[in-house]
């Protein structure tokens, strides 16, 4: 119990350095988010609305799952050497398989009598895709960035083993930073993990339209997407 | 607790060409320390994996029949497991260690908690999912709650059991690399040693044999559920 | 494979193969609501015999059926199976005494039509050959191809599985059937073909059976006894099917059962059940088969005009003839006799 006394005032102590990795953290975390995101999202979309490449768009997330990000942090550094941009390329090829395959599933799931119903009415396809597809599919394809923001956060922690910089800097630093700031890093890490959680879900019920939610109103929060919310880190 | 590994490079005079020059694979390298390396962390990292998964298992199984059985129970049980799961691996490894120390046992705790919230929630959907009329008949025709539960439901609950199992040992087997910080156990010891020393070889080696094992691992999960589920697979033959 | 068999075989508990089923003052009030979903029931129904439960949606017919085996508890009443009360037993118990057969059937879908059909025989412990006999027996009752038994339902047609729940129900040669509306999913054709197979295989087996229908129709051409029930599953009329048409007990009854009810007495009778007119060579329309119905007649005289029908006997002969006066006769039998 000491050691936790000793790591809250670790962090009081270090406040400027870990905000400064904190935001490192972030930085790394949000360059490959956003990359990944401006992939996966309008292929995913795209895939889905045309109902092509099912098969690639779900097994790629099959394999995309069994990638250990270590592992492939460390591949990716024995094979282009350490730094963010490395790093960063490596959190893009583990969060991107997470978002494709939520947004495909997304949209190729959208009801077809609805999709039936819009087209008998005149819409063209940009319209349907538009007015119908994505709207309701927008809170499976939340689910997706939701779990991918997370994950990514959390691989971004390993970061420092091949370069670059963030809270994990503190965390596999023993040797300088003692337990007690090993912990005051992990509580910080575990917060922000858990805020960007609470707040991705908070913005996934923000885009679900009140129908659809009514009808999950069993499920309990926190549940994300049953395929793909899983995690390598 | 160390794992057998030498010190890799650089072998001088002694090592290929290769490896002096830090090439990006080398074969050499792999075949010769496959035995004092590779394979003993390829078998503590199965070690570990294996614990961890059944033991997750046998805790999500009974919290989801309890779960099934009284509903109120879901939403704290989500909220624990979904708490646990959320926080990176790196950060509950260290967290753990002020109480279980850095030890295997530090390890397979945060491994297990890791399993726990798809565990549980696969489980229960997967009981959930049984169409309603066959959970009517089958009490109908004089099935105790117990016979309905293990004869009916959760055979029908089988694929999306498998199917958390699937995820949850691949995620164990990846997060298993990370417990390195905490024990010298398991493929993340020749990765963070060829980090250390950005070796590539050991990087890779380890890496793909990481990846490997989970695929391996899902790909035999997929048919162990395929030969317990005939049923899924016959379509009408009419 | 002979039907005498079926008819003899033993019942599990040396029940006999039909029972009595009495309901007295039943009533089911859930809580919290306003009123009971069954007020105050009473009938019986004779070991052997169909009973129809009919009326209107939200009546408390099915409500009704499933208290029978506790699969819903009773508020307050009693319910007798050949005098002993269903509270006796565990639920468990009872229900692998009662058949039960529900609309979507509800067969197991991971395992094979003989495993399910087997279900209740194996939870009773009978031994394996035993068991294997009987499935075979079944399939055959219900007019099931053999090599079906070792498929999954999800490889049957709705038709054929609609079929094995029947089977699955007589497994255990219970003494009473419970029927909830089994043929309400079906199209009409298949759905007359399985309630004529019912009608035959009732003719076989001779049980106690509960059936759930909002269909007049299908009581009418099932029913024994039919029970008719207004909102709080209140008793408006428990009669056979001519007495049900031929006197409803009140505008309710009466307006459930069909402005038309007088043409469905009709449908109930054979012409060649009448006491024909003499034939003797006077001029007369079509000839029809002894086996029509009095209604289907009906409606020949009607489009033909003037002329009486002819009734054929087996040889082929004009046996006699049907006028409109004989059949409008036919509904009103002469007190005096």
């Amino acid at each position: 119990m000491q050691d936790f006394v000793d790591a809250i005032r670790f962090i009081g102590d270090n406040a400027a350095l870990l905000w400064s990795l904190t935001l490192d953290h972030l930085a790394l975390s949000g360059a490959a988010l956003g990359i990944a995101l401006l992939a996966a999202i309008p292929l995913g979309v795209v895939l889905g609305h045309a109902h092509r490449g099912s098969f690639a768009a779900i097994n790629v997330s099959n394999v995309g799952r069994a990638l250990p990000s270590l592992a492939l942090i460390s591949i990716g550094v024995a094979v282009l050497g350490i730094g963010f941009v490395n790093v960063m390329v490596a959190l893009v090829v583990l969060a991107f398989p997470i978002v494709l395959t939520n947004a495909y599933v997304a949209v190729d799931g959208v009801d077809p009598d609805a999709v039936e119903a819009a087209r008998g009415m005149g819409m063209t396809p940009r319209e349907v895709l538009w007015k119908v597809e994505l709207p309701l599919a927008l809170p499976l394809i939340f689910a997706g960035i939701r779990t991918a923001v997370v994950y990514v956060i959390a691989t971004a922690t390993l970061a420092s083993v091949a370069g670059a910089h963030s809270l994990g800097d503190v965390i596999v630093d023993q040797a300088t930073y003692r337990l007690p700031g090993v912990l005051g890093a992990a509580i910080c890490v575990a917060v922000l993990a858990l805020l960007a959680e609470l707040l991705f879900a908070a913005l996934q019920r923000a885009v679900t339209p009140r129908a659809l939610r009514l009808e999950e109103r069993g499920a309990p929060p926190m549940l994300g997407d049953l395929a793909t919310n899983e995690r390598t880190t | 607790m160390i794992a057998a590994a030498e010190p890799v490079i650089p072998d001088f005079g002694r090592g290929s060409s290769c490896v002096r020059e830090n090439g990006t694979f080398c074969w050499e390298w792999v075949r010769d320390h496959w035995g004092d390396t590779l394979r003993p962390a390829l078998v503590q990292h199965l070690l570990l994996t294996l614990i961890a998964v059944a033991i997750g298992f046998a805790l999500a199984f009974a919290l989801a029949l309890a779960a099934h059985r009284r509903g109120r129970l879901t939403t704290p049980v989500v909220l624990v497991t979904g708490l646990l799961y959320t926080i990176p691996s790196l950060a509950l490894f260290q967290l753990l260690v002020p109480f279980t120390g850095l030890s295997r046992t530090t390890a397979e705790v945060a491994l297990v908690s890791y399993t726990l919230l798809i565990l549980f929630r696969n489980t229960l959907a997967g009981l959930a999912g049984v169409p309603e009329e066959v959970r009517d008949a089958a009490r109908g025709m004089g099935l105790t709650r117990r016979q309905l539960l293990w004869s009916v439901e959760l055979p029908l609950a089988l694929p999306a059991i498998v199917a958390g199992l699937r995820i949850a040992t691949v995620t164990v087997i990846s997060l298993a690399t990370v417990a390195v910080f905490v024990v010298n156990e398991g493929l993340g010891a020749p990765i963070y040693a060829g980090l250390q020393q950005t070796f590539k070889t050991e990087l890779i080696a380890a890496g793909a044999l990481c990846v490997a094992l989970a695929l391996a691992a899902d790909a035999l999960l997929v048919l162990v559920q395929r030969a317990l589920t005939p049923w899924t697979r016959v379509a009408r033959s009419r | 494979m002979n039907s005498e068999n079926t008819a003899q075989t033993e019942g599990s508990h040396g029940y006999p193969r039909a029972a009595t089923l009495e309901l007295r003052h039943v009533r089911k009030l859930y809580a919290g609501a306003a009123r009971p979903a069954i007020e105050d029931l009473s009938l019986t129904v004779p070991a052997g015999e169909i009973c129809v439960l009919v009326g209107p949606s939200g009546c408390g017919k099915t409500t009704a059926m499933r208290l029978v085996n506790r699969m819903i508890e009773l508020t307050d009443g009693e319910i007798l199976l050949d005098g002993a009360s269903v509270l006796e037993r565990r639920p468990a118990e009872l229900r692998r005494e009662i058949g039960y057969v529900i609309q979507q059937i509800g067969l197991f879908p991971h395992q094979t039509i003989a495993d399910n059909v087997a279900t209740v025989p194996r939870l009773l412990g009978w031994d394996k050959g035993r068991v294997a006999a009987r499935v075979r027996e079944l399939l055959e009752l219900v007019q099931l191809p053999p090599e079906l038994a070792e498929r999954y339902p999800a490889q049957l047609s709705g038709g054929q599985r609609q079929r094995v729940g029947v089977a699955r129900a007589l497994a255990a040669d219970p003494p009473l059937l419970l029927m909830d509306e089994p043929f309400g999913a079906i199209d009409p054709i298949a759905r007359h073909r399985l309630q004529d197979e019912l009608l035959q295989l009732q003719a076989r087996v001779r049980k106690t059976i509960v059936f759930v229908t909002h269909d007049i129709d299908e009581a009418i051409k099932l029913g024994d006894h039919i029970a008719i029930l207004r909102e709080g599953g209140v008793l408006a009329q428990y009669a056979p099917p001519d007495e049900l048409l031929a006197a409803p007990a009140d505008e309710f009854v009466a307006s459930f059962v069909g402005r038309d009810r007088a043409l469905k007495r009709l449908a109930l009778s054979r012409v060649g059940d009448l006491t024909l007119l003499p034939a003797n060579g006077a001029a007369h329309g079509a000839t029809i088969d002894p086996d029509t119905s009095l209604r289907d007649a009906l409606s020949l005289l009607i489009a033909d005009g003037d002329r009486p029908l002819a009734v054929r006997d087996g040889d082929g002969r004009v046996a006699g003839l049907v006028s409109l006066e004989l059949i409008r006769a036919a509904l009103h039998p002469d007190p005096a006799r």
